[in-house]
């Protein structure tokens, strides 16, 4: 009823025509369920139909006796938690976890404050900043078994290129033993990874910045809102939605995170690159021992769900607002 | 409602992959028993990825396949390190190929699970090959898999920067130690190796354990603590650079052609790259500590099985192409091409004469050692515990007496 | 006036100035690369700091061995390009507009599919493709990157879409158009940068996946170029120069669509809507 006044008000030309309201009330309402049903049913599809089975094989495989032999005779049996208790008790993962933890702390605070401060600075227009950005996505077009042997060519002790131009300058005296030495082996992989990380951090959060409108910085400018006031009551307030996706994002691939260590260091030397992703994948696929390594990645994801959870907290306080 | 029916509908779909994987059987592949008069081809599955090694496998392969009338050879190659993944993979989908190339430690791991066929069911002996082969190919006393190449792994040194130093390639422990201090001028190291933390790290470290008497059944030995001992005060010595706990063995090869290394230890399959680079290189096999011990150095190579895929007649062609694959002239041309030695014994001095610069790796080969000799399918886990303890002694962390007792022995 | 304006045009220069040296700081390693692949012996770690005798052999190698790749690579990328951004956009504006009750249920969903190991989901996948017959194929490919890009596209988009006022879709509602014409007329142009933003990542992880590329191919047709360097890198032997060269040469179509996208990253889409 009240649809109809509001019609004819507003277009008094459309007055012959209530026909589409009554259809719109009834049928098309369905349809319009139907259809925002619709947005999501593919990628549902999608998700499930790809990630599904492995979840719940990975789940299951857990607290199976899951060997060599299982691939050909298909038999598992269960051994109920003795996976979980055989990986944790082992020597090696009190220290995986401690360098998980460093890890990811170390990666996440680098890649995303180089990542910002690239950002902000490409914000402004100059010549050729298309280009450069693009650019800077380079380290990700390179397939990651070139990057760690490049990266190998750099950080080596004696003739590596990082030490040499050290040297040159004058900051170390000694070369550093960058992938030899325990202690500091694990900053090594920090290094490399944050470099890693930063087209993602740099790309995403540039985006984010362009969709904030230029009136918004206008208007604040009015109000003696310029450089870092501009940018805490303007920039990351608008920021926060992608800020949080990036972070969470951030942290749950670098949980995941395995080649690099792999193609680095092998998780040594003497296990002091030792993280959880990479003694899951060893279980695995190098002692063919998948109900452990199975354990280990859903210890993983365990861990990487309380971080999930955090997020949607803190989404659903921002979608509320 | 609707969004209810649709949520049915996606609750199908999670069941669908799953269901799809529980069923048995599959299309492709072979039904279990039965047996196909005629077979025009055969499944390949091996790693030799990188030319020319992979034409010459492919054009070796083919001929063999004609040789025994199957015209057509499907071949997968995969990188080395995800072969074992692929197996995996296909045993679970039941597509396993006719014929697999194995790296000779996993034979047994392989075997032991039951997805190999014995060789002896088709007439196939190992007879006349050198004892480490056999003995890696062999489970509960069956052979499993035919290995017509090996190889192994000894010290290489540049002769020009010998003789210029005045020192003669090491025959025992203690002139390794004097001529690499020797030989460390300036960037050159004396000498350089592996010890990485996988599988190479710990085949590296064989030569020196079993030269020295030490076992793998029983690593907190003296005899194994002697050897961890000799690559410590190697890289004390400052003789050796402390990258070698991040050095493969091609880096080691790089080191050795750029002269930052005077002497390594590798395999024959860096020649073709130290020819191009045109070094002037001799070998010789490790050095032993004490008089009396013998120079023992580990089995490198990779066999040739059947996989047990329930279609006799295949197995059985397959089993004629393992058969073909190791036939004397085969093994001769492999040897000469792939930088390997024959594994028949009846070939050696003729291959010593045909390729005298192999001279010393033939009678390395005829001496060499199975990694899975004694330890079978339980050779992984104590591999591990090698390379670990290997790396708690070059990084300070552990003496060589209770180093492998740290890294879990 | 004038100098304030002058002040204003120095600023530019001096910051691609400024850029070109950060990018030449974090692109060292692409710059090692490069130089490994005019090395002539294909040392990886012991090359000079600068060829000093560069060789072609590498990029012989490299073009004679990997075009077909190239163009593969390219196809699976371009694949899944499409098919991410078709399936995750409308998901996640509907997850960032529609009052659902089950929302936060769904981003869970989402971000669990994101904590699986590669190598777990492409294990998993090799079963089933080997019983659709989807192994060895270039559709079966882009599905299998599409599956990892799309939870990624529906996060990132998603959290851009938040932004969208609902008053705009709302007003083209009311002049008559369906949800699906709002969507595709109002909301996907305002969407622009974070959509051209997903579809470059999207671009990023099929082109530089390996681990689909080796479980989801066995007869070594459909060989993308993450794949096709294996032929220079044996058990035992890397030929490192033709590596690089590889990389090098397969880095340049990618970079050229990169640039191209990124000009259209324009500053403000929403801003002019909202009025």
């Amino acid at each position: 009823m009240s649809d109809t006044k509001t019609l004819t008000s507003a277009t008094p030309r459309t007055t012959p025509a209530p026909a589409p309201v009554r259809s719109r009330r009834s049928g098309s309402r369905r349809l319009e369920e139907l259809t925002k049903v619709l947005f999501v049913v593919p990628a549902a599809l999608a998700i499930v139909a790809l990630f599904g089975y492995p979840v719940v094989k990975n789940v299951v495989m857990g607290f199976q006796d899951y060997g060599l032999k299982t691939f050909f005779t298909g038999q598992a049996p269960f051994v109920g938690l003795s996976n979980y208790l055989a990986v944790v008790s082992d020597d090696v993962f009190s220290k995986a976890v401690v360098n998980t933890a460093l890890f990811t702390l170390g990666s996440i605070v680098g890649q995303f404050v180089i990542g910002m401060l690239l950002a902000l600075f490409f914000h402004r227009s100059f010549p050729l900043n298309g280009v450069l950005r693009a650019l800077f996505l380079l380290p990700w077009l390179l397939p990651l078994i070139v990057g760690s042997a490049a990266w190998r060519a750099i950080l080596e002790q004696d003739s590596g290129i990082l030490n040499v131009t050290l040297e040159n300058l004058g900051v170390i005296s000694t070369p550093v033993p960058w992938l030899t030495s325990p202690q500091v082996a694990l900053v090594a992989i920090i290094l490399v990874n944050v470099w890693l990380g930063i087209p993602f951090n740099l790309t995403l959060l540039y985006s984010g910045l362009q969709d904030i409108p230029d009136e918004l910085y206008e208007a604040g400018a009015l109000d003696g809102a310029t450089g870092w006031k501009a940018f805490w009551s303007i920039t990351w307030p608008n920021l926060r939605a992608v800020v949080s996706v990036v972070l969470m994002l951030g942290v749950i691939y670098t949980l995941k995170v395995l080649d690099i260590i792999l193609g680095l260091t092998q998780g040594g030397p003497a296990n002091a690159t030792q993280t959880i992703a990479l003694q899951s994948y060893q279980r695995s696929f190098v002692e063919f021992k998948f109900g452990q390594g199975a354990a280990l990645s859903n210890i993983l994801i365990v861990i990487s769900l309380v971080f999930a959870v955090i997020y949607l907290r803190a989404n659903r306080r921002q979608v509320d607002e | 409602m609707i969004t209810k029916r649709l949520a049915a509908i996606a609750a199908l779909a999670t069941l669908a992959p799953l269901t799809l994987a529980a069923c048995g059987g599959s299309t492709s592949g072979s039904a279990g028993g039965s047996s196909s008069a005629t077979v025009d081809s055969l499944k390949v599955l091996d790693y030799y990825t990188d030319e020319p090694g992979k034409t010459q496998i492919g054009d070796m392969l083919t001929a063999c396949g004609t040789s025994i009338g199957v015209p057509k050879i499907d071949r997968e190659v995969v990188p080395g390190p995800t072969l074992i993944q692929k197996v995996l993979q296909q045993a679970s989908s039941k597509s396993l190929p006719d014929v697999l190339m194995l790296d000779n430690p996993d034979i047994q791991q392989i075997a032991d699970t039951g997805a190999l066929a014995p060789l002896g069911d088709y007439g196939i002996t190992a007879d006349g090959y050198a004892p480490g082969p056999v003995a890696a190919a062999t489970s509960g006393g069956k052979l499993y898999g035919l290995q017509p190449g090996a190889n192994t792994i000894a010290i290489f040194y540049r002769k020009d920067v010998l003789a210029k130093a005045g020192v003669k390639p090491p025959t025992t422990w203690a002139e390794l130690r004097t001529d690499a201090k020797k030989l460390t001028v300036g960037k050159q190291y004396g000498f350089a190796f592996n010890a990485t933390a996988d599988y190479e790290g710990a085949w590296q470290f064989l030569p020196p354990m079993w030269s020295n008497g030490g076992d793998e059944t029983d690593l907190k030995s003296p005899q194994v603590a002697g050897a961890l001992q000799l690559w410590k005060d190697l890289v004390d010595d400052g003789s050796a650079s402390k990258s070698v706990v991040n050095w493969k063995q091609s880096d080691v090869n790089d080191q050795f052609i750029a002269g930052n290394a005077a002497m390594m230890l590798n395999g024959p399959w860096q020649e073709p790259a130290l020819d191009k680079a045109n070094v002037d290189y001799g070998v010789v096999p490790f050095p032993v500590d004490q008089a009396g011990q013998t120079s023992v150095a580990p089995l490198g190579g990779e066999a040739w099985t059947v996989p047990m895929t329930g279609d006799q007649a295949r197995m059985s062609k397959a089993a004629e192409l393992v058969r073909c694959m190791n036939s004397d002239a085969n093994q001769l041309l492999r040897a000469k091409q792939g930088g390997l030695v024959p594994t028949k014994l009846a070939l050696a001095s003729q291959f010593k004469q045909e390729v005298p610069a192999m001279a010393g790796f033939t009678d390395a080969v005829a001496g060499a050692r199975a990694r899975t000799g004694k330890l079978g399918a339980t050779w992984p886990d104590t591999a591990k515990i090698i390379y670990t303890g290997v790396q708690l002694v070059l990084t300070g962390q552990a003496a060589p007496a209770d180093a492998m007792a740290k890294a879990g022995a | 006036m004038s100098a304030v304006t002058s002040k204003k045009h120095a600023r530019g220069p001096v910051r691609t100035a400024i850029a070109i040296v950060l990018l030449a700081v974090l692109l060292f390693p692409v710059y090692w690369m490069v130089n490994i692949s005019l090395q002539p012996s294909g040392n990886a770690l012991s090359g000079t700091f600068f060829p000093t005798h560069p060789s072609l052999a590498g990029y012989a190698s490299a073009i004679h061995d990997q075009g077909h790749n190239l163009v593969t690579s390219l196809l699976i990328a371009a694949g899944t390009v499409v098919l991410t951004l078709v399936v995750a956009a409308p998901c996640a504006y509907a997850l960032a507009q529609f009052r659902f009750r089950w929302i936060s249920w769904a981003l869970l969903v989402i971000l669990i599919s994101q904590m699986i190991p590669g190598i777990v989901i492409a294990n998993a996948l090799y079963t089933a493709y080997e019983r659709l017959g989807l192994l060895d194929s270039i559709p079966g490919l882009i599905i299998a990157n599409s599956a990892n890009a799309i939870p990624f596209g529906i996060l990132i988009m998603r959290s851009f879409m938040l932004g969208v006022p609902p008053s705009i879709v709302e007003a083209a509602r009311v002049d008559g158009a369906g949800l699906l014409r709002a969507f595709l007329s109002i909301v996907v142009p305002i969407s622009r940068n974070s959509m051209i933003t997903v579809g470059l990542f999207a671009f990023l992880f099929a082109w530089s996946d390996f681990i689909f590329a080796l479980t989801l191919t066995t007869k070594g047709q459909v060989v993308p170029v993450t794949l096709g360097i294996y032929q220079y890198l044996g058990a035992h032997i890397a030929n490192w120069s033709a590596v690089m060269a590889t990389a090098v040469l397969a880095s340049i179509p990618a970079i050229i669509l990169l640039v191209v996208a990124q000009r259209y990253i324009a500053a403000g889409a929403t801003g002019g809507a909202v009025k």
